[in-house]
């Protein structure tokens, strides 16, 4: 099952079905529980995941356990440790399903071919290296010096369902902030928003 | 008067937990018989057949969540659940009582086993169904109806056959405590060994049966166990059900919602904008707050 990578592929890439038929040929998807990691710390993987369907989140643990989310993957979004996937080293990050999650599987031979041989692909794919790496600034930014408010409303912004998706702790642990902190701010917003029917 | 044949009869499928306090079968929407608008307006059933949950000192439950589009319908057959919402209304749902909660326009709340239940454990066994609600009423104001067991009319059928509850809708002279948005019928038939009782609706009203106890002989013609769904089909307007040993059985019937359905998660609109608009307003803090 590949078909939300082909139409993200059509959608963003400006391939057509035929390039598309050809270049998607040989990618195989795979289909993970909730629960389920696809990607250890310190395992080298050579395969950056495109969600069909699901929910993947990288995460690190740290000395006293504490688990740090890097990044949630729902649907057409990509997971992957750069570390493993393209340099081949062991990676700092795990991957695991937070639901049941369908993944296309991506090497780094894959890019390079589609590549060489398709231009929109190449072209489409530095433009998206370039939207990861300003995301990844952004992100940075906002660790570093927003307020746990902005943090919430940039992450709504970014991933309107996922409120719905995952626990509490799992936002929280992404954003940096207590999740005691977290309720606080939503909280406030409904304390601000909040529209009863009168 | 023509009979209304059974389509399917469906045995419950594998059990799933939602939160850590229900452990239901999902009947709809599943499949190919029973997708949302097959059985409209009733376009989500979980059933947690009899279990015995061990004591907890925690009561398990469902955090946090909100709804919006449609009516939430909890029946206790065994056990009792506690519910909170935001708008800072709180309850317990006892065995044989009903809780017909219309979510409309958003509300935010959480079920959990209630805490004495909870600390003894025991037999739990409960029925929730998501009621649609028709377009102009989806953005309506939120409403409880707390419906106890006492309060429920009661239909004695003849010959010692059993009795109907009628929770919403009619059966015979008796009519239903509940208000509905549109025609349903909600009712607990309870026969005993031998009892049998007919039953009515119009032909394109969207009708199912639930054993939750016992088992049953539908029309005459095939058993139906318990905990299975039976399915009928849209060809008459007369069955009847037979009980094969005491039993109890939930039946359902509703006028159909014939309108575009678009669903995600807890939100159930007519269109993707309107749900793009509930996660939206969710996140915002307009369905209030609920620790």
């Amino acid at each position: 099952m590949i078909e939300q990578y082909k139409k993200f592929l059509q959608e963003k890439a400006g391939l057509t079905a035929a390039e598309i038929e050809t270049l998607t040929a040989t990618l195989q998807s795979k289909t993970f529980h909730k629960g389920d990691f696809l990607l250890h710390a310190g395992e080298v993987c050579a395969y950056a995941f495109f969600v069909e369907k699901g929910l993947l989140r990288s995460f690190t643990i740290d000395e006293t356990g504490k688990e740090h989310i890097i990044q949630f993957g729902p649907e057409n979004w990509f997971v992957t440790d750069r570390s493993s996937a393209y340099f081949h080293e062991a990676s700092d990050f795990s991957i695991e399903a937070v639901e049941e999650t369908t993944v296309v599987l991506i090497d780094a031979a894959f890019i390079s071919r589609a590549s060489a041989v398709y231009p929109n692909f190449m072209r489409f794919n530095e433009k998206a290296l370039q939207n990861h790496i300003r995301q990844l600034q952004k992100r940075i930014n906002l660790l570093l010096s927003a307020t746990a408010e902005k943090r919430y409303l940039d992450f709504i912004r970014l991933y309107p369902d996922l409120t719905l998706r995952v626990p509490q702790w799992m936002i929280a642990s992404y954003l940096g902030i207590t999740p005691e902190s977290l309720s606080r701010v939503r909280k406030e917003l409904a304390k601000n928003n909040f529209k009863p029917h009168s | 008067m023509k009979t209304r044949s059974i389509e399917v009869i469906v045995p419950p499928p594998a059990p799933h937990y939602v939160g850590d306090g229900f452990r239901v079968h999902n009947f709809i929407p599943s499949g190919y018989h029973l997708d949302m608008h097959r059985m409209t307006p009733f376009i989500m059933m979980d059933y947690n057949s009899k279990f015995v949950f061990p004591p907890s000192a925690q009561p398990k439950g469902v955090g946090v969540h909100p709804h919006r589009g449609f009516e939430t319908v909890t029946l206790a057959y065994k056990g009792k659940v506690a519910h909170h919402d935001s708008a800072g209304n709180s309850g317990v749902i006892g065995e044989g009582d009903v809780q017909w909660m219309t979510a409309a326009s958003g509300i935010l709340h959480k079920e959990y086993h209630e805490e004495a239940f909870s600390k003894t454990g025991g037999e739990f066994q409960m029925v929730q169904l998501w009621v649609n609600l028709p377009a102009k009423d989806k953005l309506s104001k939120p409403k409880y109806q707390g419906l106890t067991h006492e309060g429920i009319g009661k239909f004695e059928l003849p010959d010692n056959a059993g009795v109907i509850e009628v929770i919403a809708g009619q059966y015979q002279e008796v009519k239903g405590v509940a208000s509905t948005f549109s025609p349903v019928h909600l009712q607990n038939a309870k026969l005993n060994k031998g009892g049998k009782a007919a039953f009515n609706f119009p032909s394109h009203y969207n009708t199912a049966l639930l054993v939750i106890e016992g088992s049953v002989n539908v029309n005459g013609t095939e058993a139906a166990e318990t905990d299975h769904f039976v399915l009928f089909e849209n060809d008459g307007e007369a069955f009847t059900i037979e009980a094969l040993e005491t039993s109890v059985v939930l039946v359902l019937s509703g006028e159909p919602i014939n309108e575009p359905i678009a669903a995600q998660g807890p939100f159930v609109m007519n269109t993707r904008q309107e749900i793009v608009q509930a996660i939206d307003d969710y996140n915002q803090g307009e369905f209030g707050y609920l620790d």
